[in-house]
């Protein structure tokens, strides 16, 4: 791991030339955006008075279909905001109202002090007087320009002097990692370079915002994770505000500091990364963020050290669950515990089952490589887990698996 | 064209302040303006025919309703059977030129046949060919009389009557076929042709069918909806026909329902009555396959593009040469042939008549060009057809914009009318905007004016004009205009530095083609001339059905060359437009 971030600093090396002071740096930032993955990041969630651009009730409608309904979000100067959900959420429509390119229904949008749009005052900005910076999902490179006059285009719209586009320009393409392909025809550029073109274009004048519409969905699988890497320390770089509109979770999840789950042009929830993943506020939110492996249970109430405890079926024991979603569950009554697969522990079947932990049998394993894939039978439901590669895991074996109790919750069914 | 939505965008004030953006909304507005004004001469002039059916005039002056034309027109002799006649006509041609059209597709598209470019090339020429000048090529050939083949089959047998007449039945359909009705049908059949993933025939052919069989049994079944619309749209357009029947039909009192139209208006007193109830006759009947047409086109069912498709060639083998020798012969057939004898009638003293002391002469070139009616009707050519470019592209791109950019409630409606003039046979289309402008006050002044026929001209290139531009703008997607928004382009820097350059290479070449069909109409135009506003294409007819044949090579000559050239130059812009790797590529 850490030979390959060697590596890819090496290659970065060339692009990012000017700003950082060394290797070590660079590391530092690296390690920086690995712990904001990790989740443990300083920003807090709830507060209003530091944002840079809010979202007020927004509204959108086509025809009878509410694509955006009542919107509310507030995104903080310099982080990077993503809009995660399925296609048709409204997460596009939202971020086509803070462009400009749609006017809402109904609702504000402010950026520092200026309301940038307000139907019911008859307020709107239109885009190009909004100083913000757009990548479009089809990247929308101007074929009939050269890659210079691309980038110069937004400068040369400013009536910018000949030697200070050629200047910004000229160093905007460095920074992408472009660099002599000024006279390049935009027509010979493959889909990675165009992103970056796009990039650029969107960069060079210093926008206050930089939009992202589904940004890598046009690239293949390792350009996607390379330019993801380029995006994220061009973004520290330059300090730019990111809105960032994906369906791809590891997206969201890897590239930003806050993220707005969408769904059908609602916001189910906003948290950090490692909020949505360990604490999802809905049932939408669990399941559309990484994977959940849940099983019935029958609610027994709180338990004595703290948590709650509920019982498996068919008499295979009982569980202490850390957290409940709960709400006034009467005793007995049929619930759902919850965990995510890769906290449940597989040890041998030896002996009897320990605290929080069930016996199981093993249907099926799925190779993966690195690991199993493993379907168990559980107190007669099948559940997913991924298992460590140990000789003593066997399809049609009994093995035992161990709840974390901080690690489980309870929903209602 | 941005300007409808986005018009009026340019306020000045100071950066971080509320600013207003007084909207001045001209989308709706306008919108509203191309549809009625699309209403009122495509629908309008229809509705405005088929009431005229039903209004009989009495002889105290004046009119009544009632249902008199319809019942008494069919007295009229030879209405019936002109309608039998073109049914007879079409499928007679078709039977032929579609299994040809058909077979020259696959051919090109998915044998190894060398000298494909040349036949495409052969195709796109016979498309652009006017039909009237090809048909004098023909004449000059197969003429009973002093046609050459039938003066060379006499000089071999020796015998005293050639056997080729192309003034019967038979002589009809050979002229349709040796036209643009196999080429036109080939212009739509080889990209889909193309298109088609080999891997499906590939299947075919490792399950053990032949190649014909594979043809017949999978590459035709998938094409179905691409070859139904081209089957449609041709049988649309070989019904419409005019000029070569007006030509050859009237020597043996053959009829067709547009040269019955055209004769009934020009008897005198004209029969308004039997041609609106023969026109409208036909056009219910033609309404099934338009609308089936529109149906087709509209469900976009005969997508054969996959991402990832091959298109190995059918190794043709030894019937390689062969093949070739046909296809090439066929092209020179419906272009070079008919063009070489239209050239040499031209220069010939007496059309057809080789025996006579001095055969070859420059007189023709020599009088018509310094004669005035013809110098007034290329000056009126050029002016309709220039007018017809000019405010088609102004037109056709509203149009386009609204129906392709805009959510406009009516865009519909206005798609169906810019789609329904190509439907609509030209005669019918000429009859209804003739009976318009003489029947509304406001218009009538407008009647023998070079204005009617721009504007049948822009009709009847609307349909194409509007499906290319729209096309265009599809491909060029919003988002390239949305991106210079965002950076800070104001609509008109937008405009000129975006929008303009990529959509110039287009609006040349409809503009191009609108001139191009405009030099070479006739039969939407023929109802709306008058001595003053006649053009080169109605002066060669004149001087055809007038017998002057060595007069109408020279015009045909004429409007050949340039309809070629206006022609030539549209498909090089077309060409090299070269935007069509619009789309990002992927990966």
């Amino acid at each position: 791991m850490r030979r390959r971030r060697a590596r890819l600093l090496d290659k970065l090396k060339g692009r990012f030339q000017n700003e950082f002071s060394d290797l070590r740096a660079r590391d530092q930032n690296l390690k920086n955006l690995a712990a904001s993955q990790q989740g443990d990041s300083e920003i807090s969630t709830d507060d209003a008075a530091e944002a840079f651009l809010t979202l007020e009730g927004i509204t959108k409608c086509f025809g009878s279909f509410k694509a955006v309904d009542d919107l509310n979000l507030a995104i903080r100067h310099g982080e990077v905001f993503a809009l995660l959900g399925p296609s048709g959420c409204g997460k596009t429509t939202a971020l086509r109202q803070i462009a400009g390119l749609d006017q809402p229904d109904a609702g504000v949008i402010r950026l520092r002090d200026t309301v940038l749009v307000s139907p019911a005052d008859d307020v709107f900005v239109p885009p190009q007087h909004r100083n913000m910076g757009m990548v479009f999902q089809s990247y929308a490179i101007w074929p009939h320009l050269s890659v210079f006059e691309i980038i110069a285009y937004p400068l040369r719209v400013r009536r910018w002097a000949e030697a200070d586009i050629d200047k910004a320009v000229r160093e905007i393409i460095g920074q992408v990692g472009l660099s002599g392909m000024e006279e390049r025809s935009s027509q010979t550029l493959s889909g990675g370079q165009q992103q970056r073109v796009a990039l650029a274009r969107a960069l060079v004048y210093r926008p206050d915002v930089l939009l992202l519409d589904e940004p890598f969905s046009n690239l293949d699988v390792k350009l996607r994770e390379q330019m993801r890497v380029e995006l994220k320390l061009l973004q520290r770089e330059v300090g730019v505000t990111v809105i960032l509109v994906t369906h791809d979770q590891v997206e969201a999840l890897s590239l930003s500091d806050r993220v707005a789950v969408m769904r059908e042009g609602r916001v189910e929830q906003v948290g950090t990364p490692s909020q949505l993943y360990d604490e999802p506020a809905s049932p939408f939110v669990r399941d559309f963020i990484g994977q959940t492996t849940s099983f019935p249970v029958r609610f027994q109430g709180a338990a004595a050290g703290g948590g709650f405890t509920a019982a498996l079926p068919e008499g295979a024991g009982t569980l202490t669950c850390g957290r409940s979603r709960l709400d006034g569950t009467a005793t007995d009554e049929t619930v759902l515990a919850c965990v995510r697969p890769e906290r449940i522990k597989v040890s041998p079947a030896e002996g009897p089952p320990g605290a929080n932990e069930v016996a199981a049998t093993v249907k099926a394993l799925l190779y993966h490589g690195d690991r199993y894939e493993c379907w168990l039978m559980l107190a007669g439901r099948e559940v997913m887990i991924f298992a460590p590669r140990e000789p003593w895991i066997r399809e049609g074996g009994t093995v035992h698996l161990q709840f974390p109790s901080e690690a489980l919750s309870l929903w209602p069914r | 064209m941005a300007a409808l939505s986005r018009a009026g965008t340019t306020g000045g004030a100071p950066q971080g302040r509320p600013r207003r953006w007084f909207r001045w909304r001209p989308g709706p507005v306008l919108c509203t303006a191309v549809l009625a004004v699309m209403l009122l001469i495509v629908l309008y002039p229809m509705l405005l025919l088929l009431y005229s059916t039903f209004l009989v005039e009495q002889p105290g002056g004046g009119a009544e309703f009632g249902l008199d034309y319809w019942i008494n027109s069919w007295g009229e002799a030879g209405m019936g059977l002109s309608i039998w006649n073109t049914f007879k006509r079409v499928i007679f041609t078709e039977i032929f030129a579609v299994p040809a059209a058909v077979l020259l597709a696959w051919l090109v598209t998915r044998t190894d046949l060398p000298g494909k470019k040349l036949v495409d090339a052969f195709c796109w020429i016979a498309f652009f060919l006017p039909a009237l000048p090809v048909l004098m090529g023909w004449i000059l050939l197969f003429d009973p009389e002093y046609g050459l083949g039938n003066q060379m089959v006499k000089a071999v047998t020796g015998a005293d009557k050639g056997p080729f007449d192309i003034y019967t039945f038979a002589g009809m359909v050979f002229a349709h076929l040796a036209a643009r009705s196999v080429a036109a049908k080939y212009i739509f059949l080889a990209p889909a042709f193309r298109n088609l993933d080999s891997a499906m025939e590939e299947a075919g052919r490792i399950s053990g069918s032949g190649p014909i069989m594979t043809l017949r049994r999978i590459s035709l079944p998938i094409l179905m909806p691409a070859f139904l619309i081209m089957l449609c749209i041709s049988l649309l357009h070989s019904l419409e026909s005019f000029e070569i029947e007006l030509i050859l039909g009237p020597p043996t009192g053959f009829y067709v329902f547009s040269t019955k139209i055209y004769q009934v208006i020009n008897e005198d007193p004209p029969l308004f009555g039997v041609a609106t109830v023969l026109a409208m006759a036909v056009l219910i009947s033609l309404l099934p396959l338009i609308f089936y047409q529109q149906h087709l086109s509209s469900s976009r069912s005969f997508v054969t593009v996959t991402s990832h498709f091959s298109s190995n060639l059918l190794r043709l083998r030894r019937l390689r040469v062969p093949v070739f020798a046909l296809v090439c012969c066929f092209g020179l057939l419906i272009t070079a042939v008919p063009v070489t004898f239209l050239l040499m009638g031209t220069f010939m003293n007496l059309f057809g008549y080789f025996n006579v002391p001095e055969p070859w002469t420059l007189e023709h070139w020599r009088s018509v060009l310094s004669d005035p009616p013809l110098i007034k009707a290329a000056v009126n050519t050029l002016i309709m057809g220039g007018a017809a470019a000019l405010i088609g592209v102004v037109w056709y791109s509203l149009v386009a914009y609204i129906s392709a950019r805009t959510r406009y409630p009516g865009r519909g409606v206005i798609d169906f009318l810019s789609w329904l003039p190509a439907s609509l046979p030209g005669i019918i289309l000429g009859l209804a905007l003739l009976w318009t402008f003489l029947n509304i006050p406001l218009f009538r002044p407008l009647y023998g004016t070079i204005a009617v026929l721009v504007i049948a001209l822009m009709l009847n290139s609307i349909s194409t004009g509007v499906q290319l531009l729209k096309g265009n703008m599809v491909q060029l997607g919003a988002e390239l205009e949305e991106a210079s928004y965002i950076t800070g382009g104001s609509w008109f820097y937008t405009f000129r530095r975006v929008v303009l350059p990529l959509m110039a290479p287009a609006l040349v070449s409809v503009g191009l083609l609108t001139f191009a069909s405009a030099v070479r109409q006739v039969s939407a135009i023929a109802m709306l001339v008058t001595g003053d506003t006649r053009p080169l294409s109605m002066l060669q007819v004149d001087n055809m059905v007038d017998g002057s044949f060595e007069a109408a090579a020279v015009i045909g000559t004429l409007i050949v060359f340039l309809t070629l050239v206006v022609a030539a130059a549209a498909r090089v812009i077309a060409a090299r437009l070269g935007f069509s790797a619009l789309a990002p590529s992927r990966g």
